[in-house]
């Protein structure tokens, strides 16, 4: 037990992002607001990057940090696209829960 | 390939027999109903015309050679193409053309085409000629696929074919719900006859390993063996069992006793297709398939005794059945019904030739005599009458019908058997081959009956048909209609006289050998043209011997004169009592007397009624039972509704999943990859396994689930001490196939394996059983 | 909000008291060689200046207090020597990074702010408090980042999320301005047990693998990070540059690209329909 608790290994770091990719998944899935889901898909990719940097100082390879700054800028951009969508649906619709939102569906 | 120069446009010249009326009826049956009427009967009257000339080279052509130089059994075989062949099973679509089949087509094309120009005037009202005109072409073509097939195979082709084109001409005009059901009926019982004749086919096929007639027909051989007097059901041989069930067959096909019953309904059809199918040519597809296999009935007395005793009871029961008819096609029917029985008989005797003579004659005489109904009964429309067929309304047509009422009573003396009309000489034929059959294991005395029963028949035969001429033709006109009837058209009366003529001079060319006087080659030349493809003799074991008794010239002229003294009689009789048109003392006699047996022949002894009560109705009943139980109960409510239920419950569990929400399938995917990572968990063991190869023991490791890759580092141990051994050169075996010597080899062997992910070591041991000795 | 208070003071707090705990100790990064040596490749004899790490050392840890505190080595089931010529035995413990106790509360501390934040975020009802609590997990993946020797992306992920990504979804929170009716979708019962054993097992199932990854090159991984080729500081600004102008130049290229798109489309997507209707007033209509 203080073997886990105290010889923080590579394995930490993995689980930790593992655990933070599911609770955004897990937000994406139960929530209904869009702004939520956004923020839960944020928090995916971040465990993502997390993963990468992990990987990246368990290889020894630089590039891996210029992949998680290009997952930044993407996933900037698509917030920005992300919220802008949640703007006009709104003003559209008055509210953004996705249950509601089923003008394309079947 | 003899024959191989006998082609037309890459096909054989016997295949276009059929197949001219097949591509008539195609033509009229898809597009002719766009066509006028008189394009329509070109090419239905040239696609039988130019069969029927076809025929006639072939006969007299190449077939006549081939007779001369007495290859008439063997005769003209041409195969258009192998249809089936399977294991065993070969099936080709071929034709034979020998003397036998020769007769038929002759009788068919030539009757044929008579019917089809007749029809022109006929039908010459009707709406629907397209459709009539293309099935008349379709079962000439049927007919004559049944008659030209080498086998038996191609033969049912024919036999399908002509049921169905039966079934749709009688039912020709579907609107009248009885003529439907006349049509529906005339179907279901050949039905019936259809599937004994497929029994007995299969019967023979089991036994003879072949289907093809003239293989069959060597069946008896020394090469073959004696397949046919093998000892089969109830110590009979296989000939009487496949005999029994492909007369059956027959019995279906050609209205005999007990399947006798669709025949007098077929008459619902127009009055050609009477003439032509009910009559002349598809009725006597029985008798053709029984002198077809004549070597399978002359080896076995018990089918010959089924075919003649149930032909004389059919003579019988018919001709007593045509007593109290009063319709006029009616009539007919049950007088072809009576006829067909005489030709069984004589084919139950073993008298192919007459059986086939009296085809020939029959067809012509009473096709004529079907197409003089029609006349008459055309005649009698155009007089107003709403029931043309009631003989009661006739009477004294022959002041107005004088060409037509002059065939009819050509074709009456002839089916009456009266000298010299060709009747005569094929019922004499048949009455003294059966006072003189005697194969061996017959009784001696069944002949006699035979002659007697058939004499009675053929007095009744002379009795109606000259009471059905006397009431339609002579007398007073007995209603108004009659008064305005006319004669038909030529196109109508001029097949009349053509059959009529060929009844008068058809018989002389059947005429009976004598001893005394010597009569010239062709006046028996029916007897020696078909001599070749029938089987004269009885087989046996034993040893053969001729079916046919021998008569002397006294003996013949006796039968012949007797025959003829029961034609006189009969229409003697016909003349006292109905010659100036029904007299009162039949009406004494009807309701005296012979009540009861007016009262038997008017509801035709009754069979329809007790068919209806012993087949019909229990099969009804069970027919609802197992509608309610299989259909409605099983199929419908369980497989169908029960099919529709369970779909809609996988839809209603996909509709769950698959309801357009992303969130649900992102709960999919989160599932499925949980169950991905569970599956893939469970088989994560690796392990390994050995064999033994000579004295060396092959270890090879197995994956377990991607913890053996290529760069996996494994090492084996092989003496189960727990570490690692080395070969001789002192490195580590670290292959995941290695091959070692049995005699370093441990009871236990393990294997280290290094987890690739987490680096963890595993291991793997197992015990080695060697099988033997070590 | 209470919770959340609380829960941004452990999760700012902690690290605080541990970066206060570790500061005597040399910053991450240090250890490694100067820039201007050269790079030693595994196997190669070291040049006099560099000095290999020695078990004690860790990439992530500096050396508590004393260094004479030899970690305890752990050895495997079988000690065999696996004949293989790219693996070195490593003398480290068999998660390939010794123990250091300072460092890894301040771990814990972080985990806790990251897990903890991301739990507000999709718990809360309150579209603010769902932001702050991003925040929250945002800070504490960068400090993360910065344990794992990544301090260029450490920095962006503080400036670009958790500085302008969030203050955009604050502002769009403000224009919205209303709180969820339900926030949590009916999925129904047995959807909600399914997709709940799913995640729970994948959680479990993840864990138990994932906490036994060991680094795969043994001692060369257990190096403190040397320089690049070039000799900056790894995961510093000018190495992750040279990498990202280098090879990356293509990908950081076509970023840019997604970039503008994403603000044109932005732009697009969000400004009014008519434009005699003032977008602004919408929102406010509602409050």
């Amino acid at each position: 037990m203080s073997d886990i608790l105290f010889k923080v290994g590579y394995g930490h770091f993995l689980v930790l992002a593992a655990v933070l990719f599911l609770i955004g998944m897990g937000g994406v899935l139960v929530r209904r607001n869009a702004l939520i889901i956004l923020m839960s898909v944020e928090l995916m990719l971040n465990a993502a990057n997390m993963t990468l940097l992990t990987f990246a100082r368990m290889w020894g390879d630089l590039s891996a940090h210029t992949f998680a700054l290009i997952v930044i800028a993407v996933a900037a951009a698509e917030a920005a696209v992300g919220l802008a969508i949640v703007v006009a649906v709104f003003r559209g619709r008055r509210n953004v829960d996705v249950d509601k939102l089923t003008a394309l569906r079947h | 390939m003899e024959y191989a120069n006998l082609k037309f446009a890459g096909l054989p010249l016997l295949a276009w027999i059929p197949l001219l009326p097949l591509l008539g009826a195609f033509i009229n049956l898809t597009i002719g109903r766009w066509f006028s009427r008189g394009t329509v009967h070109t090419v239905a009257i040239a696609a039988v015309a130019a069969s029927c000339g076809l025929s006639l080279y072939l006969v007299f052509g190449p077939l006549w050679t081939a007779f001369k130089a007495g290859n008439g059994g063997v005769g003209i075989y041409q195969q258009v193409y192998t249809w089936i062949e399977v294991g065993g099973l070969k099936v080709d679509l071929a034709f034979r053309l020998d003397t036998l089949s020769a007769v038929m087509i002759l009788i068919i094309t030539f009757v044929g085409t008579l019917i089809h120009i007749y029809s022109t005037g006929y039908m010459a009202h009707d709406p629907r000629f397209g459709a009539f005109f293309g099935y008349l072409n379709l079962f000439t073509g049927a007919m004559l696929i049944l008659v030209l097939g080498s086998n038996m195979l191609v033969m049912f082709i024919g036999w399908e074919g002509v049921g169905l084109c039966s079934f749709l001409l009688i039912g020709f005009w579907y609107e009248r719900e009885d003529y439907a059901t006349a049509g529906r009926k005339a179907f279901v019982v050949n039905r019936i006859g259809d599937f004994c004749f497929l029994l007995g086919m299969f019967l023979l096929f089991w036994a003879a390993k072949t289907l093809d007639f003239r293989e069959l027909s060597m069946a008896n051989s020394a090469t073959v063996g004696p397949v046919l007097v093998e000892r089969f059901w109830g110590g009979e041989r296989l000939a009487a069992a496949a005999g029994i069930f492909l007369f059956i067959g027959a019995c279906g096909k050609s209205a005999q006793l007990p399947l006798f019953v669709w025949l007098p309904d077929a008459m619902a059809g127009p009055t050609p297709v009477s003439a032509l199918i009910h009559a002349a040519t598809m009725v006597t597809a029985g008798v053709y398939m029984v002198c077809r296999l004549s070597f399978l009935y002359s080896a076995s007395t018990t089918a010959l005794i089924v075919v003649s005793t149930v032909g004389l009871l059919t003579a019988l029961a018919a001709a007593f059945m045509a007593f109290a008819q009063t319709d006029l096609k009616k009539v007919l029917a049950y007088s072809t019904v009576s006829q067909l029985g005489f030709m069984f008989v004589a084919a139950g005797t073993g008298n192919w030739t007459a059986a086939i003579f009296h085809v020939g004659t029959h067809a012509f005489f009473k096709a004529c005599l079907f197409l003089g109904a029609g006349s008459v009964m055309h005649g009698m429309e155009h007089g107003g009458s709403q029931t043309p067929g009631d003989i009661r309304t006739m009477g004294g047509l022959r002041k107005h019908m004088p060409i037509t009422r002059a065939t009819f009573m050509v074709s009456c003396l002839a089916i009456a058997g009266i000298f010299p009309f060709s009747g005569f000489f094929s019922k004499d034929e048949i009455l003294a081959g059966a006072f003189l059959v005697h194969p061996p294991g017959w009784p001696i005395w069944y002949g006699k009956i035979l002659w007697f029963g058939l004499l009675i028949a053929a007095l009744g035969t002379a009795f109606y048909m000259w009471r059905l001429y006397f009431l339609v033709f002579s007398g007073e006109e007995r209603s108004e209609e009659a008064k305005h009837a006319h004669e038909s058209p030529p196109s109508m009366w001029a097949p009349l006289v053509i059959l009529a003529t060929l009844a008068t001079i058809a018989g002389f060319i059947g005429m009976p050998h004598l001893e005394g006087i010597h009569l010239p080659s062709w006046s028996h030349g029916l007897a020696s043209w078909l001599a070749p493809s029938t089987a004269p003799t009885w087989y046996g074991p034993e040893g053969g011997g001729a079916i046919m008794g021998h008569g002397s010239d006294g003996t013949i002229l006796g039968l012949m004169a007797v025959a003829l003294a029961i034609g006189v009689i009969g229409i003697g009789g016909a003349w006292m009592l109905y010659g100036k048109g029904p007299s009162r003392s039949v009406d004494k006699l009807v309701e005296g007397p012979l009540a009861g047996a007016y009262e038997a022949s008017k509801h035709k002894l009754w069979f329809d009624e007790i068919y209806e009560a012993s087949i019909v109705k229990p099969f009804r009943t069970i027919a609802t039972g197992l509608f309610e139980i299989v259909d409605r109960w099983l199929i419908d409510t369980v497989a169908v509704n029960g099919t529709a239920y369970v779909i809609g419950i996988f839809g209603r569990i996909s509709r769950w999943f698959q309801n357009g929400q992303v969130q649900r399938y992102l709960a999919g995917l989160v599932v499925g990859a949980a169950l991905v990572f569970f599956l893939a968990s469970r088989k994560a063991e690796p392990t390994f396994s050995y064999e033994v190869d000579g004295d060396e023991l092959v270890l090879k490791a197995d994956a377990g689930a991607g913890l053996l890759t290529k760069t996996s580092k494994l090492k084996w141990d092989l003496n189960g001490d727990g570490k690692a051994d080395q070969d001789a050169s002192g490195a580590f075996y670290t292959e995941p196939e290695i091959r070692v010597r049995i005699g370093d080899v441990g009871a236990r062997v393990i294997l280290m394996l290094e987890d690739p992910v987490t680096r963890e070591n595993k291991q793997v041991s197992r015990t080695i059983e060697l099988p033997g000795a070590y | 909000m209470k919770a959340f208070i609380l829960a941004l003071l452990v999760a700012v707090g902690l690290p605080a008291i541990a970066f206060a705990q570790g500061s005597a100790a040399p910053q991450p990064g240090q250890p490694g060689p100067r820039p201007g040596t050269i790079v030693v490749q595994p196997g190669q004899p070291l040049p006099p200046n560099v000095r290999r790490l020695q078990p004690g050392d860790t990439p992530l840890a500096v050396p508590a207090k004393g260094g004479a505190q030899a970690p305890e080595l752990l050895q495997p089931a079988k000690p065999e020597k696996f004949p293989h010529g790219d693996r070195v035995e490593s003398k480290l413990d068999s998660k390939g990074i010794p123990a250091s106790k300072p460092l890894a509360l301040l771990f814990w501390a972080f985990a806790a702010a990251t897990i903890g934040g991301a739990l507000f975020v999709v718990t809360r009802r309150n579209l603010i408090a769902a932001v702050m609590g991003m925040v929250g997990s945002f800070l504490g993946i960068s400090a993360i980042y910065m344990m794992l020797y990544a301090h260029f992306l450490s920095v962006v992920q503080m400036l670009v999320y958790a500085g302008a990504i969030m203050v955009l979804f604050v502002f769009v929170v403000m224009i919205l301005n209303r709180p969820e009716d339900e926030p949590v979708a009916p999925t129904g019962r047995i959807g909600g047990v399914i997709g709940g054993l799913a995640i729970a097992y994948l959680v479990g199932r993840l864990v138990m693998i994932l906490i036994k990854v060991r680094p795969p090159t043994g001692e060369a991984a257990n190096l403190a990070p040397g320089p690049t080729s070039l000799g900056h500081d790894w995961g510093s600004v000018k190495a992750v540059g040279t990498d990202l102008f280098g090879p990356g130049l293509f990908p950081f290229e076509a970023i840019s690209i997604l970039l503008l798109v994403g603000v044109g489309g932005a732009i697009a997507i969000a400004r009014p329909l008519h434009e005699d209707e003032p977008a602004s007033t919408s929102g406010a209509d509602n409050v």
